[in-house]
């Protein structure tokens, strides 16, 4: 890059605007392993007490359960995702359908639009189907809606593999599914992987549908967990604790973005080129 | 790819009537759309149609989901009074009346009054009525199986009386015949309005639109909607986004990729976890109170303690979600710039700051129209953030369009959730949403997206 | 096996592109179709193997109608412009692929035989294990060609194969296909926007344009006796010069300009006043012949064995000659160049050769 210019003024400007997110983060590691006297900003005691949740289930609930049930929730979602997405990505980027402009269409609206405002809509869905109050519902909803987003990722990675990978392969006697199966998926592996990736930390983080479209669901996942110990004033406030959990909740996710962070930020663009 | 030239091109010869044979449909095409298809219709499709159709009822807990019922009930009568039915009318239906058939009997039994006074009811009184309950527990209380308690006999003898009043019927019908066969009086043009006020189902009705348009906290809901997309967008998914942008395009490579994932950790941290975060900077007790009190300045809730601080709190903790979206986009165009423009604009003796301006904003246009549509559309129906945090406080300060809506129809505390007004509310945001993705669909230069499938079999 | 294209016409949005083409290819030939780009020749190649399906008239191989096929009962063998080997395949398993596809079942060993067999004809039995990726230019092609043939097609279809290499390269493969194409004995089609590779390579030449053939002819026919304007001009490198005038008295030519030349032999009793063109290749121009031309050296291109002139021979018109390397004209000198005009070309106002 140019070197031309004095660098050390944009750092103190970097620095001062990212002052808050810095403090926020440096302090959410922080607390997890130190205590402050009440009022001040900075510990004075070092303690692992905060991460006692971990045996003691009295201390914010079975966090082990909501564990397991939230990366059920994360997986079905790159179960639901993934596949679909990458069939339906195949066929719009490079099949004959019927009213294929149509298709390319509703999906980049859809890819845009925010589903959110679906969300009324999408509780009679699952008061009709029976569907309300359960884990299955709030998967099959959540993927249903990342859908768009999924296939238009897709789409750009087939876009990317070579037409005459195809044609060389129909030339060579297969079909279009074998060419599909055999040839063009492996060409698309970063794509997958990064869907993947992709849908599972948003299943991971998800709280919204959880929380609104199976309330009383068995099943109750960390964000949901993380959310009545906040609200639910049995415990008392305890940021530290909080916190912990928090950081517990987001390790993986952490680990899955420092592991996959290149092929991510494609998607994290919203898989535009501008 | 060169070989395969642009058709169009090759065919630039007169225009001909259509020979052309259409390619034929891929079946394998419609296969591979088909789980896709299947769960967007039903999770898509079906609640945008849905959203639309309950946005013109008044379906709430109170009329529940699905056919309601018809019952008269003492409040509906009153109702009907003040309305002007007439008081003879009204007195009619709420009468009582006591019968002994079949079915009464077999009301009671099921209710466990004892058999052998049953049987003996049975004998003495079937197909008799009575007009008024106390003469019935008189003769009752002749029959020797009574029960000797008064209070036992009275409850037995409630269950041979017949009042239309909170009797639950699943068709108007049922509701009218009974009427008929209770109040003979009343007329059938009253009955017919009796029946059809009874109904506890959801009604259509565009009252909710008409609310939505006559009340005054709609014009507050638009105001604090636009205050919260147009700062939050310009502040920051736009105008921090591309600060952080340019300011990391000048530094060296450890430096700016080390800002560029503290920036992205706001998108991927769980939502949940990120509004603890906030919680804690700006509550009391937390890091910002006890810095201002150290330093002399005010120290409160900032959160939830001034309108000011709330929606500085709300604009800047959704705004550093948004700003790695704007920075990871205006990033990649920067990068785009050649960067001999760049070293030419330099031996030219352009400073900076010129640099900059001259150079790499009118290069940005682009990136940034496409930021500014791509997030309108999400700020405008973000609310779980603003739920979880200042949850529209203090008083309904911060409330945003699309967290009433949430409200109305899925969670509040008075219970009754308002179905209809939350899908009308809701179906504003629809229709916004898609005016807004179709002028972002033009935008994407969508004919340059949509290139033929290049086998035709 | 035999190749013949019957009235074959081919529409884009309902716009034809390539209307009523008949070509035969005989049983062993190779035949070039040879144009600029944009001309059809591509979309006619994929035609045939059929990923493009035909909107009008028949393809045959040999007495087998095609049309309605798709691409994978054609039995048709293609090497694509950028190769489109398999990245994710060893180079065995891209040879290899064609024969894995079969309806009927070829086992394993049967399949391993079949691969060697072929590479040791391409000779890259040494790249069998290696991925894409690890091989030259020149490599990739030869497994393209491999797994082209591996399946014994009916037809070779050769979509401009030599267009992606370097220029010692592409002489190295020229000769390569040709000889492979030769033992192998299969029908084959080059396309091709390069003259040298068409006319080198291949038995016969097919010059399209604007979605028609203008002339199928053998490569030095073709460039003794074009059948037009177009084809002379796209055959010859330098290029022919073109003059447009008219013809004059006693059999000769004369351009607005001023020059004039003797008309070729047998024009000579054309009557005068017909507006025709004459096209001079540059070998004819200071190599002996009936007519002369004067005028100043304008430009001097020395290419090492032979040396291009520009000659101004009227204000706006400049022949250009090709001689052995020589030093004594230099930029600037005056010279007078005998013109063969016997074996200028003439066409009419139509672009027809006369």
């Amino acid at each position: 890059m140019t070197r031309n210019f004095a660098l050390f003024p944009l750092m103190v400007v970097i620095i001062l605007v990212s002052l808050p997110l810095m403090t926020m983060y440096g302090f959410l590691i922080l607390d997890t392993f130190t205590d402050a006297p009440p009022g001040e900003l900075w510990p004075d005691e070092f303690t692992l007490r905060h991460w006692r949740f971990l045996w003691d289930m009295s201390a914010a609930g079975n966090v082990w359960m909501a564990t397991l049930n939230t990366a059920v929730l994360a997986l079905s979602m790159v179960a639901v995702v993934v596949p679909v997405s990458s069939l339906a990505g195949y066929a719009i980027s490079r099949l004959n359908l019927p009213y294929r402009r149509f298709f390319l269409a509703g999906i980049l609206v859809m890819h845009a639009f925010p589903a959110v405002t679906l969300l009324i809509g999408v509780f009679f869905v699952l008061k009709f189907t029976g569907l309300y109050n359960t884990m299955i519902g709030v998967i099959l909803v959540k993927g249903a809606l990342m859908l768009p987003f999924g296939i238009w990722i897709m789409k750009g990675f087939y876009d990317a593999v070579p037409w005459e990978i195809e044609m060389a392969g129909v030339q060579d006697g297969a079909s279009r599914l074998t060419v599909f199966w055999r040839l063009i998926v492996p060409q698309v592996k970063p794509g997958l992987v990064a869907l993947s990736v992709f849908a599972f930390l948003d299943g991971w983080g998800e709280y919204l549908l959880p929380r609104v479209l199976a309330p009383g669901s068995e099943m109750t996942v960390m964000s949901v967990l993380l959310n009545q110990l906040i609200a639910g004033d049995d415990i008392g406030f305890d940021f530290n604790l909080f916190k912990t959990v928090g950081v517990f909740y987001t390790l993986p996710v952490i680990a899955l973005f420092v592991i996959f962070q290149n092929r991510l930020m494609t998607i994290f663009g919203g898989g535009t080129k501008g | 790819m060169s070989s395969f030239a642009d058709p169009t091109l090759e065919g630039a010869r007169s225009s001909r009537p259509s020979r052309a044979r259409r390619a034929p449909v891929s079946r394998l095409g419609l296969i591979l759309m088909a789980p896709a298809m299947l769960l967007l219709t039903l999770f898509f499709f079906l609640p945008v149609a849905l959203t639309g159709v309950f946005a013109f009822t008044d379906l709430s807990t109170s009329t529940g989901i699905g056919r309601g019922d018809y019952v008269v009930t003492p409040n509906l009568l009153r109702e009907l009074g003040d309305r002007g039915m007439s008081s003879a009318d009204l007195e009619a239906v709420s009468r009582a009346s006591v019968t002994v058939d079949a079915e009464t009997i077999e009301r009671a039994r099921a209710a466990g009054v004892d058999g052998r006074f049953l049987d003996d009811i049975e004998g003495d009184f079937l197909g008799r009525s009575f007009d008024a309950p106390s003469d019935f527990e008189r003769d009752l209380r002749r029959l020797r199986t009574a029960p000797r308690r008064a209070r036992d006999l009275k409850s037995a003898a409630a269950l041979f009386e017949t009042s239309v009043l909170n009797q639950r019927f699943t068709t108007s019908d049922g509701l009218s015949a009974k009427l008929e066969t209770l109040a003979p009086e009343v007329t059938p043009a009253a009955r017919a309005q009796i029946v059809d006020a009874s109904y506890t189902g959801a009604r259509f009705t565009t009252e909710n639109f008409e609310r939505l348009a006559t009340q005054k906290e709609t014009a507050r809901l638009v105001a604090n909607t636009f205050l919260y997309v147009g700062a939050t967008l310009s502040l920051f998914n736009v105008g921090l986004g591309l600060f952080l942008a340019v300011v990391l395009f000048y530094t060296p490579k450890g430096m700016s990729s080390l800002f560029s994932t503290l920036w992205l950790l706001p998108r991927i941290t769980p939502v949940v976890l990120y509004a603890v975060m906030w919680k804690w900077f700006t509550w009391e007790g937390g890091f910002l109170p006890i810095l201002a009190e150290q330093v002399g300045l005010p120290s409160f809730n900032y959160m939830k303690g001034s309108v000011v601080t709330a929606w500085a709190t709300m604009i800047t903790l959704n705004g550093f979600i948004g700003a790695s979206f704007g920075l990871i986009l205006f990033s990649g165009a920067l990068r785009a710039i050649p960067v001999q423009q760049l070293w030419a604009s330099e031996v030219d003796g352009a400073s900076r700051w010129q640099q900059v301006r001259r150079i790499i904003l009118p290069q940005m246009r682009w990136p940034i129209l496409f930021v500014t549509a791509y997030q309108t559309l999400s700020l405008l129906s973000s609310y779980e953030q603003i739920w979880l945090t200042t949850n529209g406080g203090p008083g309904r300060t911060t409330t945003v369009w699309a967290l009433e809506a949430f409200k109305t129809a899925l969670s509040n505390y008075t219970g009754n959730l308002e179905y209809g007004m939350g899908a009308a509310m809701a179906l504003v945001l629809v229709v916004v949403g898609l005016v807004l993705s179709l002028i972002y669909l033009r935008l994407f230069k969508f004919n340059e997206l949509v290139g033929r499938p290049k086998i035709e079999i | 096996m035999r190749l013949h294209l019957d009235n074959f016409t081919k529409c884009f949005d309902g716009t034809p592109v390539i209307e009523g083409l008949n070509l035969t290819v005989e049983d062993g030939e190779m035949l070039a179709l040879l144009g600029p780009s944009g001309c059809g020749k591509s979309t006619t190649l994929l035609s045939i193997c059929g990923i493009y399906r035909a909107d009008g008239g028949r393809i045959l191989f040999g007495d087998r109608d095609v049309s309605a096929l798709p691409s994978q009962r054609r039995n048709v063998g293609v090497v694509f412009q950028n190769y489109a080997l398999y990245p994710h395949l060893t180079v065995e398993e891209n040879i290899a692929f064609p024969l894995t596809v079969q309806k009927k079942r070829t086992d394993k060993a049967e399949v391993a035989r079949q691969v060697r067999e072929i590479a040791e004809l391409i000779h890259i039995e040494a790249l069998l294990s290696r991925r894409p990726a690890q091989l030259s230019g020149g490599q990739q092609q030869r497994v393209a060609l491999a797994r082209a043939l591996v399946r014994k097609p009916d037809v070779l279809l050769l979509d401009e194969p030599l267009a992606n290499l370097d220029a010692k390269l592409r002489l190295e493969m020229r000769s390569e296909i040709r000889r492979l194409q030769l033992e192998t004995g299969i029908t084959a089609i080059l396309v091709t926007h390069d003259q040298v590779e068409a006319m080198s390579m291949c038995d016969r030449v097919a010059i399209m344009d604007k979605g028609e053939i203008l002339q199928i002819d053998s490569p030095t026919e073709m460039y003794r006796a074009p059948a037009n304007r177009f084809v002379a001009g796209f055959l010859g490198n330098p290029p022919i010069t073109f003059l447009d005038g008219q013809t004059a008295q006693e059999g000769r030519f004369a351009m607005a300009e001023g020059l004039t030349l003797p008309l070729p032999a047998h024009l000579r009793n054309m009557p005068a006043g017909r507006p025709i063109a004459l096209g001079l290749r540059p070998e004819h121009f200071g190599h002996g012949g009936a007519g002369q031309a004067s005028g100043r050296v304008t430009f001097v291109e020395p290419q090492g064995r032979e040396m291009l002139f520009d000659v101004q021979a009227a204000p706006g018109v400049t022949l250009r000659s090709i001689q052995p390397t020589r030093d004594d004209v230099a930029i600037g000198d005056e010279v007078t160049w005998s013109i063969d005009a016997d074996r200028m070309l003439a066409f009419d106002a139509d672009g027809r050769r006369l």
